[in-house]
């Protein structure tokens, strides 16, 4: 049992704790803090497997992920905070396509 | 605009550069790596979405007009089929990149470059227009 399986399996250890304060969680700000450690997590366990597999190209995707997940997580507070992504504008652009 | 943050404005400020360039890096490494033209249009996309976020979707709309966001979507498609009628012009078949080049595993590495890079700018503009399509509807039903 090498170092990277064990880091793999504390870090799945570490995602169940986060699973249950995200389902538990008494507040909103709980659950989004659970959800935005959950992505973190899942970003360490994508770059462990890369180790693990002998695939290092694993951490671009890694580091895609915590890209997305910032951006995840600033939608999910400021849907939170404003109960809109976007506040109404005095335009009137509908979009558009 | 969010006024209030000035550490997410900041921060998005320092991110959106390396997001749009580690896109155009997913986008151009699609071939050695993990990547290619979908994932780097979402990544690309995702830096317009983080600036709409943070700055609001009127400035964004300053950076992405709606002329760009529909060239996008067409321009992508057009050098995608294009690439393909072009190599049957040049006596091959639909995307017969090998036509591309005298060499033909250079014409196939030059055609599969082309074809990732119209299907990139499609989906980043298709993204992007998602986006602010949804922000539109908002609007319109709080207007009624």
């Amino acid at each position: 049992m090498n170092m990277f399986s064990s880091a793999a399996i504390a870090i799945l250890v570490t995602m169940l704790l986060v699973l249950i304060r995200a389902f538990k969680g008494p507040t909103v700000y709980d659950r989004i803090l659970a959800a935005n450690s959950f992505g973190t997590l899942t970003m360490l366990l994508i770059a462990v497997n890369g180790f693990l597999s002998e695939r290092p190209d694993f951490l671009d995707i890694a580091l895609v992920y915590a890209l997305i997940n910032f951006i995840g997580t600033i939608a999910v507070s400021k849907f939170v905070h404003f109960k809109d992504l976007a506040p109404p504008l005095p335009n009137n652009d509908p979009g558009d396509i | 605009m969010l006024t209030k943050t000035s550490i997410l404005r900041v921060v998005s400020k320092l991110l959106i550069p390396p997001i749009m360039l580690f896109a155009l890096y997913v986008q151009f490494h699609g071939d050695f790596g993990p990547g290619g033209g979908f994932q780097a249009g979402v990544i690309f996309a995702s830096a317009f979405i983080l600036y709409a976020l943070i700055f609001g979707v009127d400035n964004a709309r300053k950076v992405a007009p709606a002329w760009l966001t529909r060239l996008m979507l067409a321009a992508g498609l057009l050098l995608f089929a294009g690439v393909g009628v072009f190599t049957m012009f040049l006596g091959g078949d639909y995307l017969d990149y090998s036509m591309l080049s005298k060499d033909p595993h250079a014409g196939q590495h030059l055609g599969i470059n082309i074809i990732e890079f119209g299907v990139g700018t499609t989906v980043a503009g298709a993204m992007i227009t998602i986006f602010l399509i949804f922000d539109g509807r908002l609007r319109a039903e709080k207007k009624d």
